[in-house]
């Protein structure tokens, strides 16, 4: 109504007297111009209070943050713990618990100890969203954290965007979460977008590589990847030649692959999770297809590494947006007193360092840094101040946080590993992978 | 007590200018009509946005009754919330949908979309009657308010469940919200062209009515040289350009009509002509507005015109008024008071013209003149002339004077008054004087021999008287006593009858004063019968009084009305030795003069048994100059003198005669 008054109301009252007083002088007594201009903004003013009231949108009553007490705050989480997905949620989990447990018996951030409630989805959309309105609701976490998968993170978005509360640290490169910009996603790894550009401008332009299929999941994450990689085909004025998938949960990968096979791709994006994804190699290369293999992060390179331990003769690559774990420079990040591999071995002795623990771990750093930034006085608007405000946070070689207003993903770099002897390594030199293309079989 | 409200708001109404009549009456209607309309827009909006929100909510509700049945018996929880929440949050449905919950048999709440605990009031405000297939009611939730509408959830016919499907109202609301907003902005522009028309409109309506009302205010004021503006000034061209303004005989049918045009003189009927390239009377094509500006110059033009006609009459007739060889007075007919002077006036009457105006004329002539105007007072305008001969009127330092005063009727300046000339007689009366002192010096001429005659009788008396006395003293004898006493006695009388002889005859003699009288009529009458009687007796004329008694005296100068008598018997005694001698055996020798009282009239007759007056010469007998006598000493004034004087004195006179027999002068007066 305010707007109304200041948009229509005084602009024409101004324009109503401008056009009284430049009459000329007249000598006839005339209704006085200031009464006149009463009785119009009288009308105006009566019918605009009949009942003009502004919608409140929020019905959320602003009290302090939930979460917050004392000496604890406290942070929930919704990730696959169970199920063909727990590697995922588990080591996430894990990898960031390392790192909390440690900053707890530290005295925590500004006094306050940092708990984690976490509820297994099983990579369920329906369950995530489940959990995610207990922790909202019940629990009153103060801020959510460590997500797993792209269709159980993009199911909460609403959630998320109408109780107002934090996400921080996603296992997944959605784009759902980056665009449209949403102030309360932090995204700590790079988008599967950033993933597939690299990777496909490197297939493109380093191994020369002009037939491109995509095998996916058939779920957001799965069309994710494959628009992703579309997009990025598209820049070479290229196209994927083939594209299939198969349902979420299941192993049923080869109706994709005949589509795949008969296209004579030269390589074959992949966009999945571990099972079938190992699934697919494993009878492409008895089938008889060698492309080259590459696949995103979300995978799971661990496992898949596993699975396909006794496979020969395949080309396997993989992205990842956190270094290898294991390397051998000394990395202060990962073996460092805080660093990821000493903490899980501590806290976790029987669990091997992996890439998805690792960036569980970063997620952990980034959210004590945030807590850090935040002052004592913790409050949900102002954590994320503080995430916005990291603009420079180096954690060792290759790995910078940056965030800002509007740049709420920390890391941007992609790394790009491949298989070799049982484990993925960092790609040196593609020149090498390109002469083993080349090479006839 | 609500009616006087009433009636001085719709007097204040009344007197606001016709410019804020207009623009208030134009924009009270467009404001009713808006805001009628705005009000019907938004009940039939609001209506029908209920309508089909309700419509849209029973659809979700019934998309989400039928999926979700299955995970209400499978107890699946999060497949529920999903559904329900996909149906909540899809896209623009999450603006609309402000909440979905679905509740069991017994309204336990087993899934709701909201972010905070699920309020317990919500739960069970609305229950779906178990014969109704929905339900729909308004419910608060915070500071929002959504319309729940409640889908009982079925397998077969039994119910397991209600969903509720909660609509935010204030969808409605801002759309509602943005319609009015819209509908404002459009009004106010509405009501500033609205604003901005009448203005313009009413101003142009109004300005001119405006400027003509001052216009005509400075007419009024008589201010004939308002320009009506530039333009019209500039088209008009030069006033004495137009023929009928130079000269005002020249007639023009914008002015006159048609009034007195036959200028071709046969008979018929032509208008009064109008100049082809008339300069100055318009009639312009145009609007009302324009019309009746060009109407408003046109009878200014006209009034000019009319003016300078005008003007040009008065000084015409000013210059005849201020030229004129005589003095002439305008008054006020009612008052009588000199209203204007023209200069022969100061002249003559010695006073200057501002004494003059304002002067009640009766100071100048006192006598007569308020009965004199009466006579003129009935006689309507312009006509009536009435004349008042030899009236004496007074200069300045009332100093009298003879005038001959003519009055009529006129108007002036738009009154009726009456205009006055006066004519300076006073020369003419003098002479008229020296007249009648003539024929009184001929009549004096005449008693001389009478005269000398009376004297002679005392003279003689006297005479004898003072012989015998010095006849007495010269012989030395004693005059005894007695004797000496008687002797004295009758010479004193003598004495006294010569004294009043001569009296008589002075006083006859002497010239009239201006001032008349009061007079006895006897008086003068036994004043002439002792001059003459006693002569006549002589000649054989005997002359009888039968004067009356009591009679009112009448206005006159005495020694006149001798000089009338006297002029009388002398003619009588002329008619009676007239008679004598032509007609010798007839009776002749009396002269009768009696005086009475006729009602106010007092009458004085002279009656004798002379030759009489034929028929052919009583008509001209009172002309002066006329004689019936062959003497060349008469010059036949007396009886035109005799006429005179009777009339001046406001009398009348009548002739009775028989030839042979006698005739009689019957005189009467008004008594005062």
């Amino acid at each position: 109504m305010n707007r109304l008054q200041s948009d229509l109301g005084f602009p024409l009252l101004t324009t109503t007297s401008r056009s009284l007083s430049a009459r000329p002088g007249a000598t006839v007594v005339f209704f006085p111009s200031t009464l006149k201009l009463g009785f119009i903004a009288i009308i105006f003013l009566a019918v605009l209070a009949t009942g003009c009231h502004s919608p409140d949108d929020s019905y959320a009553p602003k009290t302090r943050d939930p979460g917050v007490a004392p000496g604890e705050v406290l942070l929930g989480s919704s990730l696959a713990l169970k199920g063909h997905a727990s590697f995922l949620g588990t080591q996430t989990l894990r990898g960031a618990m390392s790192y909390l447990n440690h900053v707890n018996e530290q005295g925590g951030v500004h006094g306050r100890s940092i708990k984690v409630v976490a509820y297994d989805d099983s990579y369920d959309p329906p369950m995530c969203l489940a959990n995610t309105q207990k922790l909202i609701i019940e629990d009153q976490v103060f801020a959510l954290f460590c997500y797993v998968g792209t269709p159980t993170t993009v199911k909460v978005l609403p959630l998320i965007e109408e109780a107002r509360i934090p996400l921080l640290g996603m296992f997944t490169g959605a784009n759902a979460l980056r665009e449209p910009f949403s102030r309360f996603l932090i995204n700590v790894r790079a988008s599967y977008y950033q993933e597939t550009g690299a990777a496909v401008r490197h297939l493109v332009d380093d191994l020369g590589l002009k037939k491109i299929a995509v095998f996916y999941q058939y779920d957001a994450y799965g069309f994710d990847g494959l628009t992703g990689t579309e997009l990025a085909l598209k820049r070479f004025n290229l196209a994927p030649v083939a594209g299939g998938s198969y349902n979420r949960g299941t192993l049923d990968v080869q109706e994709g692959l005949n589509k795949i096979m008969s296209s004579g791709a030269e390589a074959v994006v992949m966009i999945g999770t571990y099972d079938p994804c190992a699934k697919f190699i494993r009878l492409a290369h008895e089938q008889g297809f060698r492309p080259l293999f590459y696949l995103v992060s979300f995978v799971g390179a661990d496992e898949l590494a596993r699975r396909l331990e006794n496979q020969q003769g395949i080309t396997v690559v993989m992205s990842q947006v956190v270094p290898p774990p294991d390397r051998l420079d000394p990395n202060p990040l990962l073996t460092g007193p805080d660093g990821y591999v000493t903490l899980l071995r501590r806290y976790y002795p029987e669990d091997q360092p992996n890439f998805v623990g690792f960036e569980g771990f970063i997620n952990a750093r980034v959210l004590v840094e945030g807590l850090k930034r935040a002052g004592t006085d913790l409050t949900r608007d102002g954590f994320i101040d503080a995430i916005e405000s990291i603009h420079d946070m180096g954690l060792g070689p290759d790995i910078n946080i940056a965030f800002s207003a509007n740049d709420h993903q920390g890391l941007d770099r992609v790394h790009f590993t491949r298989l070799e002897n049982g484990q993925f390594a960092l790609i040196k030199d593609w020149a090498e992978i390109k002469a083993q293309l080349v090479a006839p079989r | 007590m609500n009616r006087n409200v009433i009636r001085e708001a719709a007097k204040r109404f009344r007197d606001i200018s016709l410019k804020n009549k207009i623009f208030f009456s134009i924009l009270a209607v467009i404001l009713i009509i808006s805001a009628a309309i705005a009000l019907l827009a938004r009940w039939i909006l609001v209506d029908n946005l209920i309508d089909e929100l309700e419509l849209r909510g029973i659809a979700i509700g019934r998309t989400i009754a039928e999926r979700s049945s299955g995970y209400i018996l499978d107890k699946n929880y999060p497949e529920l919330l999903s559904l329900i929440f996909d149906e909540a949050k899809l896209k623009e449905r999450q603006h609309l949908v402000s909440y979905i919950f679905v509740s069991d048999r017994e309204d336990q709440v087993l899934s709701h979309t909201l972010t905070r605990a699920f309020p317990e009031s919500l739960r069970l405000a609305n229950r779906v009657p178990s014969d109704e297939t929905k339900s729909v009611r308004l419910f608060r939730l915070g500071e929002q308010t959504a319309y729940d509408i409640a889908i009982p959830v079925t397998q077969g016919i039994y119910r397991i469940g209600t969903v509720h499907v909660g609509l935010n109202k204030d969808h409605i609301d801002q759309l509602v919200g943005k319609l009015r907003t819209t509908f404002l902005g459009f009004l106010s522009l509405v009501v500033v062209i609205i604003f901005v028309i009448t203005h313009r409109l009413a101003k142009y309506i109004t300005l001119p009515i405006f400027k003509l009302t001052q216009i005509s205010e400075e007419l009024s004021k008589g201010n004939f040289d308002v320009k009506l503006d530039a333009e019209q000034v500039s088209k008009g061209g030069q006033p004495l350009e137009c023929p009928a303004f130079a000269n005002p005989d020249v007639p023009c049918r914008h002015l006159d009509g048609n009034l007195g045009a036959d200028l071709h003189g046969d008979g018929m009927a032509h208008g009064n002509p109008v100049c082809r390239d008339c300069q100055f009377y318009r009639r312009q094509k145009g609007d009302e507005v324009a019309q009746l500006a060009d109407a408003f110059y046109n009878m200014i033009w006209g009034i000019r015109l009319y003016r300078r006609r005008l003007r040009e009459s008065e000084k015409k007739y000013r210059s005849l008024f201020d030229s004129g060889p005589d003095p002439i007075f305008v008054i006020n007919h009612q008052s009588f008071d000199i209203i204007d002077a023209n200069p022969r006036a100061v002249e003559v009457y010695g006073y200057s013209r501002d004494e003059l105006i304002g002067k009640p004329f009766t100071e100048l002539a006192p006598e007569h003149t308020h009965e004199y105007f009466q006579s003129l007072q009935g006689q309507g305008e312009t006509h009536g002339l009435v004349t008042y001969p030899k009236a004496l009127h007074y200069k300045k330092g009332h100093k009298p004077f003879y005038v001959n005063l003519h009055a009529s009727n006129t108007t002036y300046k738009g009154q009726p008054a009456i205009v006055l000339a006066s004519t300076d007689i006073t020369e003419m009366v003098e002479k008229d004087a020296q007249l009648i002192q003539a024929n009184k010096m001929k009549s004096l001429g005449e008693m001389s021999a009478g005269i000398a005659h009376e004297l002679n009788q005392p003279l003689n008396a006297i005479k004898m008287g003072s012989d015998f006395l010095g006849m007495m003293v010269e012989q030395k004898r004693e005059i005894p006593p007695s004797d000496l006493q008687q002797v004295v006695a009758e010479m004193s009388s003598q004495v006294d009858r010569a004294a009043e002889i001569i009296n008589t005859l002075r006083s006859f003699g002497r010239k009239a004063e201006l001032v008349i009288e009061r007079v006895d009529i006897n008086k003068p009458i036994q004043a002439v019968y002792s001059l003459v009687g006693r002569q006549f007796e002589l000649d054989n004329i005997r002359m009888e009084l039968d004067l009356g008694r009591g009679i009112r005296p009448i206005m006159a100068h005495d020694n006149r009305l001798q000089q009338v008598f006297f002029n009388l018997v002398a003619n009588a005694r002329d008619a009676i030795s007239e008679k004598k001698e032509r007609l010798p055996g007839r009776p002749a020798g009396r002269i009768l003069i009696r005086t009475y009282q006729e009602g106010d009239q007092v009458v004085a007759a002279v009656e004798d048994d002379g030759i009489g007056i034929s028929d052919t010469v009583r008509d001209k007998i009172f002309e002066p100059f006329f004689s019936t006598k062959e003497s060349s000493i008469d010059m036949g004034l007396g009886l035109a003198i005799t006429y005179g004087i009777v009339k001046d004195y406001g009398g009348d006179i009548q002739l009775t005669s028989q030839e042979g027999f006698g005739t009689t002068f019957k005189l009467s007066f008004s008594a005062t």
